[in-house]
């Protein structure tokens, strides 16, 4: 089980990076999805351009968005390297995310860029950030451009990004301070790729929520209109009058045929509503 | 001493890295892994491999010091990295504790996955405020043992934890690490600024041996359907020119037809990372009376690993505005071979559903007068090489890491 032959360049900046990627390849950063596919012969590019070293490697604050440079790591966001940047509650909350993806082994070098890129359906950031309302920063041949998450995700392993063009950097809004955050998924085995996924930013003096649901073999699941799983208005009492009706319509309009299925993913979008509403505590990962 | 000397690969780049305190200095395949690395040429076969997909953490090893699977990073991406195989943390003072807790919790039986548990149990003792169970086999889940059922280690690690802790050993947090993947360092020299070595070209594509079987039972069927602002007459006559068809579908080739009513052809598909050639052949039956058809074939993967037989059935109606056609889609699969096993169909639903999108948009270009796109083969093989596609992708990910 060894990969196919390629080769191999390691660009020190975004702008040598894109200046390997015009003459083709495949962008690698902690190799943790594209590394098995290699190994399994799945994937066989000619050539891999690892981005791991190059100047990616960063956190920063833009007024109220966080700006994380495409290649941190899990790791960095599960230990709170990126806490100055981001301030406590949103550090606190991506932090939950994180000590729940894989293991630390995969969480130590894994990215988040690279896992956005990879856009597996039941990945953890691609549905967590959706409900975040995060952005991406992409670098192209011409300069940069930006994209709302919901627009660069187009399907199951699927994303807008051009074979010339690199993710630069993530861009997370800072959550209301009165904004509640519930991430549920459901797994068989603790570290595998989720069966469900329900993520939830919630803020009742709004009255505004993003609520989505994950792991459904396309793109997250953004419900249009939040208001109508709560009778109508999202207020202080919201978790009380959750109704899954809506969420269970939403599912059979994206194709989800099966009941089962769409049983487990409006349940686990339950229990990310209610993890939002404080009621439910979250999952600390070792 | 008497190991034979080892030939330079062919397109090899130089690495230099730290292992186990000594400068090592090499020439790799960019596709050699850093488990293979130090087995294979540096001996150090204490770094067991089991499952080489980041799954069964055999091959946990630490990259500057943190633990991380050595299968899934390429020797070539860790030019001045520190790494420490468990042969390096004879004289390390929280492994020799971890060594002794192992014996007397009899926390090993056949040891194969023991120098990864070590690695990854010691990050534990490192990280973990207090000797927590859960947290300790939630941090062990990482690593598959299948001996033991994991009693013996999570004693033996709780009982170092528990011990440092009493000792007044504080856990450590990890905040003054840089930011990034571990192990990866600029300045190592490989492919700065330059192309290290030219892509090796694909070989040319065997012909694959199918044979169509015309009646079967598939296990996976789902349906699609789109809208052409097209007569419906107009619609079914364009789907009996095959090569007209397949020049809408995207990566598809028509490369025969060897008889009327049957085609030999292909589809190149992209799936995230996975491009995939799949070539086989089909026969197609119409009935213009009810504006239907069937196209029945079988294809294989350009490896050769599995093959698959599928259907697709039409039927074009009259749309709702007049002189609009409706097309309805019905397709079936069935894989054999290793990738049988595992099946998304979610995964086909949501790539059928783009290809379809694609292919309604260029037929009712190509309808309207428009140049045709590039050549491209019937759905046949199109429905065939998403189902083989996704199955095998199912089957990668059933066994892989969640991110």
């Amino acid at each position: 089980m060894k990969p196919a032959p390629f080769a191999l360049e390691r660009p020190r900046t975004t702008a040598d990076a894109l200046a390997f990627l015009a003459a083709g390849g495949r962008v690698m950063a902690g190799g943790q999805s594209l590394g098995p596919m290699l190994n399994l012969r799945l994937a066989a590019p000619g050539r891999v351009v690892d981005v791991s070293a190059a100047d990616l490697r960063t956190a920063a604050r833009e007024g109220e968005t966080l700006v994380l440079g495409a290649c941190v790591t899990h790791a960095d966001i599960e230990d709170g390297r990126i806490a100055q940047a981001a301030g406590p509650v949103l550090a606190a909350l991506l932090a939950r995310v994180a000590g729940g993806i894989a293991y630390r082994a995969v969480r130590n070098r894994g990215t988040i860029g690279g896992s956005l890129c990879h856009a597996d359906p039941a990945a953890d950031w691609v549905n967590a950030l959706s409900a975040l309302d995060a952005s991406v920063e992409i670098a192209t041949p011409s300069g940069s451009r930006r994209l709302p998450l919901g627009d660069f995700l187009t399907g199951a392993l699927a994303t807008a990004l051009g074979p010339d063009e690199l993710l630069a950097a993530v861009r997370i809004p800072q959550p209301a301070a009165t904004a509640g955050f519930g991430y549920v998924k459901h797994c068989r085995k603790v570290g595998e790729f989720a069966h469900a996924i329900g993520a939830a930013l919630i803020d009742p003096a709004r009255g505004a929520a993003r609520l989505v649901m994950g792991a459904l073999e396309r793109p997250p699941l953004l419900i249009a209109d939040a208001r109508a799983l709560f009778g109508g208005a999202v207020d202080a009492d919201f978790a009380a009058r959750f109704d899954p009706e809506p969420a269970d319509a939403a599912l059979q309009a994206a194709g989800i045929a099966d009941p089962v299925s769409r049983h487990v993913h409006v349940e686990v979008l339950r229990r990310a509503v209610m993890q939002a509403a404080g009621l439910q505590a979250g999952r600390a990962a070792a | 001493m008497n190991a034979p000397l080892r030939q330079v690969p062919e397109g090899a780049v130089a690495v230099a890295l730290t292992v186990n305190g000594r400068p090592v200095a090499a020439q790799v395949e960019p596709r050699t892994h850093l488990a293979d690395f130090v087995r294979e040429d540096l001996n150090l076969t204490g770094t067991h491999l089991g499952c080489e997909h980041g799954v069964c953490g055999a091959c946990t090893v630490l990259l500057d010091g943190e633990p991380a699977r050595a299968c899934l990073a390429f020797a070539a991406t860790c030019g001045g990295a520190c790494v420490t195989t468990i042969e390096g943390l004879d004289g390390d003072e929280v492994a020799g504790e971890l060594r002794a807790a192992f014996n007397r919790e009899h926390a090993l039986q056949c040891g194969f996955c023991t120098p990864g548990m070590l690695v990854s149990a010691r990050d534990l003792v490192l990280r973990l405020p207090e000797a927590d169970e859960r947290r300790v086999r939630l941090g062990l889940s990482g690593n598959l043992c299948r001996c033991t059922g994991y009693v013996g280690i999570v004693r033996a690690v709780m009982s170092v934890i528990a011990d440092r802790r009493a000792r007044g050993i504080a856990p450590q947090d990890g905040a003054a690490r840089a930011l990034g993947p571990v192990g990866a360092h600029a300045g190592d020299g490989v492919g700065e600024g330059k192309a290290v070595s030219a892509p090796p070209t694909a070989a040319a594509l065997p012909p694959v041996a199918v044979e169509v079987v015309e009646d079967f039972i598939p296990a996976h069927t789902f349906a699609q359907s789109f809208s052409l602002a097209q007569p419906p007459d107009a619609v079914f006559a364009a789907f009996a020119d095959v090569r007209a068809v397949a020049a809408c579908l995207p990566g598809a080739f028509v490369e025969a037809e060897p008889a009327p009513g049957t085609v030999a052809g292909g589809l190149k598909v992209q799936i995230g990372p996975v491009a995939a050639t799949f070539r086989g052949q089909a026969r197609i039956t119409r009935d213009p009376a009810t504006r239907t058809g069937r196209i029945v074939g079988a294809g294989a993967d350009v490896g050769g690993r599995s093959s698959t037989q599928g259907e697709v059935r039409y039927r074009v109606r009259p749309g709702q505005d007049p002189g609009s056609a409706v097309v309805e889609l019905t397709v079936g699969y069935t894989l054999k071979g290793p990738l049988a096993q595992f099946g998304r169909p979610g995964l086909v639903r949501d790539i059928a559903g783009r290809l379809t999108a694609l292919f309604a948009a260029n037929l009712e270009a190509r309808l309207a007068g428009a140049p045709a796109p590039a050549a491209a083969p019937p759905l046949n093989p199109f429905a065939l090489a998403l189902g083989a596609l996704a199955a095998r992708l199912a089957r990668w990910r059933a066994r892989l890491t969640g991110g």
